[in-house]
């Protein structure tokens, strides 16, 4: 049943006309961030720039802590990832095939521990990091970011195991191998679409996360993107609206890059490695 | 008051501390003997971070033995992280541009060090006349100083669109500023752009027009005073400008405000000096036709009243190498490294101490070149101006401005009376209601 | 769920079943349960932020609380606001990920663009759509005077029911890239036999949809809509940014009244007591939520 050509050209046309609406406000930064800032508010608004300039880009670049502001995100996010997509993935395998008292009950109170708002839990928090010694530091995000990362991971990671077939294990199992011999040769690569999918979560999670970056960190050198970039261009008088365009655009490129090579990976994340009978 | 003790890191802190440390130092002031100042402000712009790298740069060189780094908070997050400083004890040396009321909230709970010292070695007689008695809140002893002052509330006119609808004088009253914005509201452009929303813009703006009306929020002895013709007429009035203002005022902050002069869309405005700077950047084509005045009150008898928000340099109690702390605020005074700051948001924030605002140095800007007299009037009206937190020069301080503000108790007033309609007597009495139990708190 | 076979080995295993999730539970002790059980404490207390001292209230904050016409209204709008932003979320998610998972051209680029509101960062993005609903110089309402539609820039985010809708709207718009990705994902493995029978048998478009698809999204859409309801739920950034809270309180939601309390009127107590509302509010959905699928789930 092949639609016809008018049809896919219908469709087409109208996935695309979806897709611009949905990236719209990304097309509106990335043109906003090349206008001069005399183009910015025209009444009425025009759309295209009649000058094009990266002086907001050079200007962020070279005068202002936005490259070490975009390392420490990269490192903290890469670090809370892996953490996080590790830690996970061995307590999924376990709530989805090992059986012990309170299995069922530790993946409900695992969301409990999801279910107060951040802002009454960063003061302690910080006074933890405090009494660790860590606060200020990337150690102290990438502690606070796991634990609201962790939750999620583990039961996006519990929900994708469960489907993958019993059989699998079962069959190396019979053939002699350990439970971690099994869980690393045959279970791993079957949940590895699902593994990416996670990480790229927790990757976002990480990578936007404001309110805990505030509180927890105040130097430059361990600052991350959201607070250093928010802090230094907004203030209760003033929005540098050019300068925001431009490091918001930056802060989306190591995303839409990771993603674009992810893809595919992503999209086979939830389906699971077998097909479900 | 007891005290939760969980929230005091006990001695068994230091020995967590010293495993943890070694995974994670932060990477400032680990340098064997060094002194490191930690400096706290939520104005770091580009601009105004080059200015505070000149500032650290000069303090260095003279004290080898220091190092200074600033680290940025924000007008949104300073609570958060301010209450996060105070109750670990890791608190920053200094802390700047903060506005004076949230001074007065720490002041009252002990965590911040008496000024007096620092503005002994500015020069006390540097100083505009009176620019530090809002920060006299316990009578002899000061809570900070200014880094600067900002006039909130200057009237910003369009000379080119008031030539065009024939009109010659500058508004001195409400009635006149109301007919001045409704012969100039036509062709796409609005009268004036002042907020509507539930946000401290509204609040202060409001304070602004109790004022002009010639009442108070408070008495001078800190009773709620808003049952008075004042504050009624103040409401009225705001109501009565809001077919003049844009519609989406109802969710106007400063920003949008200011974009709405800056772009042409708002025949008059209100706000600091940033209008300058932000006109010759984004609508230099209007930047000749711009001038400020003091913005009009109810009647020639009531006089201007002006809203400095007072963005304060301040000491934390707790801090560490206090000496030092008090010198370097001390330092940011100094003609070469303050001149650049102030020169960083020209007209926004303007100097607290007559001899800098004196100099030639500080003069010769390109805008404030352009614009001196604006710039004149404002430095005087600034200095002369209030908040909340100290209504008038016979208020006492009024160390729960900056709740009262944050709870939005004023700007719900203003959204019940002029977009809701709600009766008067219920604003104003569910208003007054509110404010006593937040001064009783 | 496949059944599982009561295997003997798995009593045998339970121990290093227990020990693989141990790494998870420590983190959690650690890092959550001081936070939750301080949240609790000072529930209790009358607490000024920045010092964190306080006096002992027992439960006068909560007393407080349910005779509090603010936080009654707060409640309502955080069920509005999760109750709406969570179905278009899920309607939106699902049929752009039947969209992108038909042949289109440059699908890869489609499906990397509908991603970008999940990547950007909500502060960005807040700034940028209260740009676009800008009365003056916004292009959302130039665009549609343009057109004909509007007549007067419409004031998108000041008066109701405009706050709401427009909240709910950026929300959607926000999420529902995390449920194209899980839909989309599990789309993918739904073999085709099943949609040549149903076509076979006479149904439509529809009918296909509605009998082979939907059911086998059920196990993705089940995970997709707790996650998400509880984020939506806790959701402050957005809300925050976009309104603020108003017009007056009509789009205050609990997170937003929990932040007012902590840091503008500098009561950590009070907070703390809403907080606790909240968490039981979300647990006694969350109960209510797995009984109700226990119900349902089929004998396998």
């Amino acid at each position: 049943m092949r639609p016809s050509l008018l049809r896919r050209v219908a469709f087409n046309l109208l996935a695309w006309a979806v897709v611009f609406v949905v990236a719209f406000p990304l097309v509106w930064m990335v043109i906003t961030s090349v206008k001069p800032q005399f183009e910015l508010f025209r009444i009425p608004p025009t759309f295209w720039p009649e000058q094009v300039t990266f002086e907001h880009y050079a200007r962020l670049l070279w005068e202002t802590p936005f490259l070490t502001y975009m390392r420490n995100s990269l490192i903290l996010s890469t670090a809370t990832t892996i953490l996080v997509v590790a830690v996970a993935t061995l307590g999924a395998h376990s709530l989805v095939r090992f059986r012990y008292p309170g299995r069922e009950r530790l993946a409900g109170l695992v969301l409990f521990t999801y279910l107060l708002p951040s802002v009454v839990l960063i003061l302690p928090l910080y006074l933890m990091m405090v009494w660790l010694g860590v606060a200020n530091s990337l150690l102290s995000l990438v502690i606070a970011y796991t634990s609201f990362a962790l939750p999620y991971a583990l039961w996006l990671l519990r929900s994708f195991m469960q489907g993958i077939p019993d059989d699998l294990e079962n069959a190396a199992l019979v053939d002699g191998a350990t439970r971690l011999g099994a869980f690393f040769d045959v279970i791993l690569p079957q949940a590895l679409p699902g593994i990416i999918s996670t990480s790229l979560f927790t990757f976002i999670l990480s990578w936007n996360e404001y309110l805990y970056a505030l509180v927890l960190v105040n130097t430059d050198a361990a600052r991350p993107l959201t607070t250093g970039v928010m802090n230094m261009l907004i203030s209760a008088f003033n929005i540098e609206w050019s300068l925001l365009m431009a490091a918001s655009v930056m802060m989306s490129i190591p995303l839409i890059i990771i993603f674009a090579f992810l893809q595919k990976y992503l999209t086979r994340g939830f389906g699971a490695g077998g097909v479900k009978g | 008051m007891t005290q939760p003790s969980i929230f005091r890191p006990g001695r068994r802190a230091v020995l967590g501390g010293a495993i943890a440390a070694g995974l994670a130092a932060p990477t400032i002031g680990r340098a064997q003997g060094n002194v490191t100042l930690r400096w706290w402000s939520p104005q770091t712009a580009p601009a105004q971070r080059a200015a505070y790298m000149f500032q650290i740069r000069t303090f260095e060189e003279a004290n080898p033995s220091v190092r200074v780094a600033v680290e940025a908070t924000s007008d949104e997050g300073y609570p958060a992280q301010m209450a996060a400083a105070f109750a670990s004890g890791q608190v920053p040396s200094v802390v700047t541009h903060l506005p004076s009321f949230a001074l007065a909230t720490y002041w009252q709970n002990n965590l911040l060090e008496p000024f007096n010292d620092v503005i002994e070695m500015v020069g006390p007689q540097n100083y505009f006349e009176g620019a530090n008695r809002i920060y006299e809140i316990t009578p002899g002893q000061f809570a900070g100083t200014g880094i600067g002052g900002s006039a909130a509330n200057m009237m910003w006119l369009r000379r080119d669109l008031m030539q065009a609808a024939n009109i010659t004088e500058v508004p001195r009253t409400w009635d006149q500023l109301r007919d001045t914005c409704r012969r100039l509201q036509r062709g796409g452009v609005f009268g004036a752009p002042l907020p509507y929303a539930r946000n401290s813009m509204t609040s202060l703006i409001f304070i602004c027009f109790v004022h002009g009306a010639g009442g108070s929020i408070f008495t001078p002895d800190l009773q709620v005073n808003v049952d008075n013709d004042a504050f009624r007429n103040a409401l009225e009035f705001y109501r009565a400008m809001r077919e003049l203002c844009p519609p989406g005022a109802t969710g106007y902050s400063w920003g949008e405000s200011l974009t709405a002069f800056v772009s042409g869309a708002a025949a008059t405005g209100i706000y600091t000096g940033r209008v300058l700077a932000n006109v010759a950047a984004q609508n230099p084509r209007i930047a000749q036709h711009v001038t400020c005045h003091m913005y009009p009150t109810i009647s020639t008898n009531v006089p201007h009243w002006t809203f400095n928000d007072f963005p304060s340099v301040m000491i934390p109690r707790q801090a560490a190498n206090m000496p030092v702390a008090k010198r370097f605020a001390a330092h940011l005074f100094r003609a070469d490294g303050y001149i650049r700051q102030l020169h960083a948001a020209p007209g926004h924030v303007l100097p607290v101490l007559r001899t800098i605002y004196e100099m030639p140095e500080y003069q010769n800007n390109p805008i404030i070149e352009a614009n001196r007299p604006a710039v004149q009037l404002m430095s005087q009206a600034a200095a002369a101006g209030h908040n909340l937190g100290w209504e008038t020069t016979r208020h006492r301080p009024n160390v729960r401005a900056g709740q009262i503000i944050a709870s939005h108790v004023l700007a719900e007033a203003v959204q019940r009376f002029c977009l809701n309609n709600e009766p008067m007597a219920q604003v104003v009495s569910t208003t007054a209601q509110r404010l006593e139990q937040l001064m009783r708190a | 769920m496949t059944a599982r076979a009561v295997n003997p080995l798995d009593r045998r295993y339970a121990l290093l079943g227990v020990m693989l999730i141990a790494p998870a539970v420590l983190i959690f002790c650690a890092v959550i349960v001081y936070p939750l059980v301080s949240a609790l404490y000072l529930s209790l207390f009358r607490i000024f932020t920045p010092t964190l001292t306080g006096n002992f209230v027992g439960f006068a904050n909560y007393a407080e609380l349910m005779s509090s016409p603010e936080f009654w209204r707060s409640l309502l709008n955080t069920f509005i606001w999760t109750v709406f932003t969570l179905a278009l979320q899920i309607i939106f998610g699902v049929a752009a990920a039947l969209m992108l998972n038909q042949a289109m051209v440059f699908r890869s680029l489609a499906r990397s663009l509908i991603l970008f509101p999940y990547f950007v960062s909500t502060v960005v993005a807040v700034l940028v759509w209260r740009w676009l609903f800008n009365d003056l110089y916004g292009i959302l309402n130039h665009t549609l005077m343009w057109m004909g539609v509007l007549s007067m820039p419409l004031d998108w985010l000041g008066s109701m029911p405009n706050a709401m809708v427009s909240v709910v709207l950026v929300g959607a718009w926000k999420y529902f890239p995390f449920v194209v990705i899980a839909v989309l994902a599990r789309l993918q493995t739904i073999p085709e036999q099943l949609y040549e029978a149903a076509t076979i048998d006479g149904a439509g478009a529809w009918g296909r949809f509605w009998d082979v698809t939907l059911p086998q999204l059920r196990d993705v859409l089940i995970v997709v809509i707790l996650l998400r309801a509880i984020w939506d739920f806790k959701e402050f950034d957005l809300i925050y940014l976009l309104t603020g809270g108003g017009p007056i309180i009509a789009t205050q939601t609990l997170p937003l009244m929990v932040y007012k309390e902590a840091f503008g009127l500098n009561e950590m107590g009070r907070a703390s007591a809403v907080a606790v509302a909240m968490m039981l509010v979300m647990l006694v959905f969350m109960i209510v939520y797995f009984r109700a699928l226990r119900a349902r789930e089929e004998p396998r």
